[in-house]
C-alpha cells in the first residue's frame, strides 16, 4: 500500500491529476499563477508527507537491527526512568522555589517573589515539588524492597573496596601515571556517589522539610532549637545539592565531552554497545558470558 | 511692598497694640455666661511672650477684630492662614501642614468627630519651639499632650521601656511620636503608615539599627538583622502580611524587658505570645534562642549545624571540582599525545 504511495508521489504529474480531480468536483477553471501555485503547494505537501513515512521505516528497521545485533543494550527500566523523571522534577521545583528564600537579600530573589506573585505562590509551588519528592523517596524505597530489579540495583549500588581502587587507578589516569583506565562493572564509584549523595540529600531533606512544613505541630513537641536546626541543615544542604547537582551531576551528564550535549540513557533506557563497552566493561563481558552460558 | 509695611507695622506698634486687647483680655476674671456657664476669655499674656510667635501682635492672626471693642465674637482662626506655602511673613511650611492633611486626625476632622487640630497638640497661645522644655511638643512631654485624648495608651506606654529610658534622662528613647510620627499619622491599616505591618520593622529600626544609639541602651542592633533572616521576616517582606513583626511579640505600647514577668516575652510568657498564631506552642518554644543569626557563636549548636555545613560544602565542591578538572586535563593529554 505504502509502496504504491511512494511511487505515485514520484510520479511527475501527480499533483497535475490532484489539481483536475479537484476542478471537475468543484466546478471550476483555475488559470496561470494561481493554478502553478496551489500546484506547487500540493507537491510540498505529498513530499513532507513522504519524507516522514520515509524516516519512520527507516527508523524502525534501524532499530530492530540494533537490537538484534546486540548493538545497545537497556540500562534502566521504565520504572527507573520514571523515578528519575519525578525526582528531577520535584527537585528542579523546590531548588526555584527555595533558593530565593535562602538569598532573599539579592536582586534576582525579590524579581522572582514579584515574578511570580509573592511568597505565598512560591510557597505552594514548593510544597508540591516535596510532595513528588517524598512520593519518590517512597516509590524508590518499596522498588528497593520489594521488586527483584531494585534488590539487584541495590546490591550493586554499595560501595565496596574496588570503588576506591577504581577511583585512585582513575586519578593516575587522569594524569598519566597509568596507561589503562579503570574498568567500571554495572555502576561506576562516580555513579555511586551520585546515588548515595542524593540518598543522603533525601533524608536530610525530607526530614527537616517535614519539620518545618508541619512546624505548628512539631512546636509542640519539640524545643525549639531543634527547628531552628531544622531550618538551618535544609538551607544548608539544599545550597550543597544545588551546587552538586549544576557541577557534579551536570558535568557527568551533559558537559563531560563523552555525552555532550546530553546522555540519554536516562530518558530512554538504551545505551549503545560502544558506550557498554566503553564505560561499563565488566558488566558487558557479564552479559555476554550469561548470554553465552543460555 | 505690602510684606514689608506689615512688618514695618509689626515692630513699631506690638506692644502698644497688644496692650489694648489687654485691657479686657488680660484681666483673670473676664469671661462671658454662655447658657449660664462661665466661659473664660482670658489670656495670659507671658504665654504669648515666651512663644514662637512673640513678635506678633493679636490682630495679626484675630485679623477680622478692627475696632476696639469688638462687636461680634472673631471668627475662628487658623494657623493655615500664615503656614502656607508661600506666605508673606516667613511663616516656615515645610510639607507639615501637607502632611496634617493626610493624617487620620485630619480626616476624622473633615467627617466631623473630635479630632485634634494643630492648636491641639502645638498649644494655643504658649506655642514653644520642640527644644523648649516648657513645650507641649518638647519630648518629654509628647506622651502627655497626647495623652490629653489617648489616656490608656499612655498609661500602657509609661510602663514601657521606653518610658523608663525617658525618665531616666535618655532622650532619645521613643516617645509617641518616634513610631506613630508627628504630622502623618496613619492607621495600621494604611500601606503608608509607619505601623503597617511591612513598615514597622523599618520603623523600629531607625533606633534599634543604630549601634550608637543602642549601645547606650544596652540592646543589641542584630535583632534587627535576625529578624530579617528569619522566615517571619522574609515571609513578610515576600507578601504575608499576617507574619509575626516586632510589635506582634514585643507588644506596642508597654513593651517591656525580657526578664520581666509581665512581659510577653519573658520565657513564661512565651507559650501565650506564640500561641497567639501557632495553636501548639508549649514550653517548648523558650528553648532556644530568638532572634538568632547561625554564624554568630551565641546561636549555640545552630551555629556548630552551620558550620558543619559550611565546610562540608566546601570540602565535597572543591573536591568534585578537582575531580572535573582531572577528567578534561586527563582527556586534553590523551588527544594531545596521543594515547
Amino acid at each position: 500500500m505504502e509502496d504504491s504511495g511512494v511511487k505515485d508521489m514520484e510520479n511527475k504529474n501527480f499533483e497535475e491529476e490532484v489539481l483536475k480531480e479537484i476542478e471537475i468536483e468543484e466546478e471550476v477553471l483555475l488559470e496561470g499563477k494561481l493554478r502553478e501555485k496551489i500546484k506547487s503547494e500540493i507537491k510540498k505537501k505529498y513530499k513532507a508527507e513522504f519524507e516522514k513515512i520515509k524516516r519512520e521505516r527507516e527508523k524502525k528497521e534501524r532499530e530492530k537491527r540494533e537490537l538484534r545485533e546486540g548493538e545497545y543494550f537497556i540500562r534502566f527500566s521504565l520504572n527507573v526512568r520514571l523515578q528519575h523523571f519525578f525526582l528531577a522534577t520535584g527537585v528542579l521545583i523546590l531548588i526555584i522555589t527555595g533558593l530565593p528564600i535562602k538569598f532573599h537579600d539579592a536582586l534576582w530573589a525579590k524579581v522572582f517573589f514579584k515574578l511570580i506573585g509573592g511568597i505565598q505562590v512560591s510557597r505552594l509551588l514548593h510544597r508540591i515539588g516535596a510532595v513528588i519528592l517524598i512520593f519518590v523517596s517512597v516509590w524508590h524505597m518499596l522498588y528497593l524492597v520489594f521488586t527483584k530489579e531494585g534488590r539487584m540495583n541495590f546490591f550493586e549500588l554499595l560501595p565496596r573496596k574496588k570503588d576506591f581502587k577504581d577511583f585512585f587507578q582513575n586519578i593516575k589516569f587522569f594524569l598519566g601515571l597509568s596507561k589503562e583506565p579503570p574498568k567500571f562493572g554495572r555502576f561506576s564509584y562516580i555513579e555511586k556517589f551520585d546515588y548515595w549523595a542524593v540518598y543522603w540529600g533525601m533524608v536530610i531533606m525530607v526530614s527537616t522539610g517535614i519539620i518545618l512544613w508541619f512546624h505548628n505541630f512539631f512546636l509542640g513537641i519539640l524545643p525549639k532549637f531543634v527547628i531552628d536546626i531544622a531550618k538551618e541543615a535544609h538551607s544548608d544542604e539544599a545550597l550543597l545539592a544545588t551546587l552538586a547537582i549544576l557541577i557534579w551531576h551536570f558535568y557527568n551528564a551533559h558537559f563531560n565531552p563523552d555525552v555532550f550535549p546530553f546522555n540519554p540513557t536516562i530518558f530512554t533506557g538504551k545505551i549503545s554497545k560502544e558506550r557498554m563497552i566503553k564505560e561499563h566493561p565488566l558488566e558487558y563481558e557479564k552479559i555476554i558470558k550469561e548470554k553465552e552460558e543460555i | 511692598m505690602k510684606s514689608l509695611l506689615f512688618l514695618f507695622i509689626l515692630i513699631q506698634f506690638k506692644e502698644e497694640e497688644n496692650l489694648k486687647c489687654l485691657m479686657c483680655h488680660g484681666k483673670k476674671d473676664f469671661g462671658i455666661l454662655k447658657n449660664s456657664d462661665f466661659i473664660s476669655l482670658y489670656v495670659n499674656y507671658d504665654d504669648i511672650k515666651n512663644s514662637v510667635h512673640s513678635k506678633f501682635i493679636c490682630v495679626n492672626c484675630h485679623n477680622d477684630v478692627t475696632v476696639i471693642p469688638h462687636l461680634t465674637k472673631p471668627r475662628e482662626i487658623h494657623c493655615l492662614q500664615c503656614h502656607f506655602e508661600g506666605n508673606v511673613v516667613d511663616a516656615p511650611v515645610l510639607k507639615r501642614p501637607e502632611k496634617y492633611k493626610e493624617s487620620i486626625h485630619s480626616r476624622a476632622k473633615t467627617e466631623g468627630k473630635k479630632a485634634p487640630d494643630c492648636f491641639d497638640c502645638h498649644g494655643i497661645h504658649n506655642v514653644r519651639p520642640p527644644n523648649d522644655s516648657l513645650s507641649s511638643i518638647f519630648k518629654k512631654n509628647i506622651p502627655t499632650t497626647c495623652g490629653k485624648c489617648h489616656s490608656t495608651q499612655r498609661g500602657d506606654y509609661e510602663a514601657s521601656v521606653h518610658w523608663n529610658g525617658i525618665k531616666k534622662g535618655f532622650l532619645s528613647s521613643a516617645v509617641c511620636i518616634d513610631c506613630h510620627r508627628e504630622h502623618d499619622i496613619l492607621p495600621a491599616e494604611d500601606p503608608r503608615s509607619s505601623l503597617y505591618p511591612k513598615n514597622v520593622l523599618r520603623t523600629c529600626e531607625k533606633c534599634h539599627g543604630n549601634l550608637e544609639l543602642m549601645k547606650k541602651a544596652g540592646v543589641s542592633v542584630k535583632n534587627i538583622e535576625a529578624y530579617k533572616e528569619s522566615f517571619h521576616g522574609i515571609a513578610l517582606e515576600f507578601g504575608v502580611l499576617k507574619a509575626a513583626n516586632c510589635v506582634s511579640c514585643h507588644e506596642y505600647h508597654k513593651i517591656l524587658p525580657q526578664d520581666d514577668p509581665l512581659s510577653p516575652i519573658h520565657p513564661e510568657n512565651l507559650p501565650k505570645t506564640c500561641g497567639k498564631c501557632h495553636p501548639n506552642a508549649s514550653h517548648n518554644v523558650a528553648k532556644g534562642r530568638v532572634h538568632l543569626l547561625p554564624w554568630e557563636r551565641e546561636s549555640g549548636v545552630v551555629f556548630y549545624v552551620y558550620n558543619f555545613f559550611k565546610f562540608f560544602t566546601i570540602f565535597v565542591i572543591t573536591a568534585l571540582v578537582l575531580h572535573i578538572l582531572l577528567d578534561l586535563y586527563g582527556r586534553f593529554r590523551s588527544k594531545r599525545y596521543g594515547e
